[in-house]
């Protein structure tokens, strides 16, 4: 079993989260605590650091079931898009999954791929 | 103009348009349940979901800000307020908050100001991931670019202040 798809799932209030092998995390509804990273920054760095472990190519963050999020939380994708991007050694390329619909992400998954697109890929959902 | 004709809500009511105005608490608790009204008030009086998907990038944003920096006295009573002329749609938060914020969110306004919302984002997400360990302060930029509003901030007797989120419908 890969670590990728070991990485304990938090309880977050208000977002539903599944890991699946070899490289997928979803996230579904919405993301709008006071405090997301206290739920999240470890879990995500955590799947980071497996990602790397594993040796993957790339990973797949579905978050178009997110339909409203802080901008608390998006400081989440930008730490995240961050450490892939300062990774110095081997890495891999994190695709978000986004709908076409859901306003939020399409500004602001825009801005994040202007930060770091050497590393990220946006898609959208079928 | 086209939105407002089409919906029965506003034609009843001429301008000034349907108004909204709370006061409450400064509590987390209630910013989920005003902005999801707040989507709701602008997509059934004005009949567009993109202005419902800008009210809560407003909403939530301000009311986050307002929330955060709130001091404890008793008079410290949020207040929100939705207006329009039809042409243009206004959010207002007026709030009391601890003196110490004040300087550095002028500061946080008057640079943003600088740049096109746009740019203004994307110079917030490059700040925040060159500055990992300080808070996001993505909000007041993303508000700008996402909900396609001009803010000012206004203040007011007793130290209280008014961020005004202003907006073509």
């Amino acid at each position: 079993m890969s670590k990728f798809e070991q990485v304990p799932v938090p309880k977050a209030e208000s977002v539903a989260i599944q890991v699946s092998a070899p490289n997928q995390v979803k996230l579904s509804g919405t993301i709008t605590q006071k405090d997301p990273s206290a739920d999240l920054a470890g879990f995500f760095k955590a799947l980071h650091t497996a990602a790397l472990a594993d040796g993957l190519s790339e990973v797949r963050a579905d978050v178009s079931g997110l339909t409203f999020v802080n901008s608390s939380a998006i400081r989440l994708f930008v730490d995240w898009a961050t450490w892939v991007k300062n990774e110095r050694g081997p890495r891999y390329t994190l695709r978000f999954i986004t709908s076409r619909s859901i306003t939020w992400q399409k500004t602001s998954f825009m801005a994040l791929m202007s930060l770091a697109k050497d590393v990220l890929a946006i898609e959208q959902a079928s | 103009m086209e939105s407002t004709e089409k919906n029965p809500v506003v034609s009843r009511h001429p301008a000034p348009y349907p108004l909204v105005f709370m006061r409450f608490r400064p509590a987390w608790a209630y910013i989920d349940g005003i902005r999801e009204f707040g989507r709701f008030f602008c997509q059934t009086t004005f009949g567009t979901q993109e202005l419902a998907d800008r009210a809560c990038v407003v909403i939530q944003e301000t009311l986050e800000n307002a929330v955060k920096y709130s001091s404890n006295s008793a008079d410290s009573e949020l207040e929100l307020s939705i207006e329009s002329d039809g042409l243009s749609i206004e959010f207002s938060v007026s709030s009391l908050p601890e003196a110490r914020h004040l300087a550095s969110l002028r500061q946080e306004l008057n640079g943003l100001q600088t740049l096109d919302p746009e740019q203004a984002y994307l110079a917030a997400f490059v700040r925040a991931s060159n500055e990992p360990d300080a808070s996001a302060r993505l909000g007041l930029a993303r508000i700008r670019y996402e909900g396609g509003v001009e803010l000012s901030m206004k203040e007011e007797s007793g130290g209280r202040i008014r961020i005004t989120a202003t907006g073509k419908l």
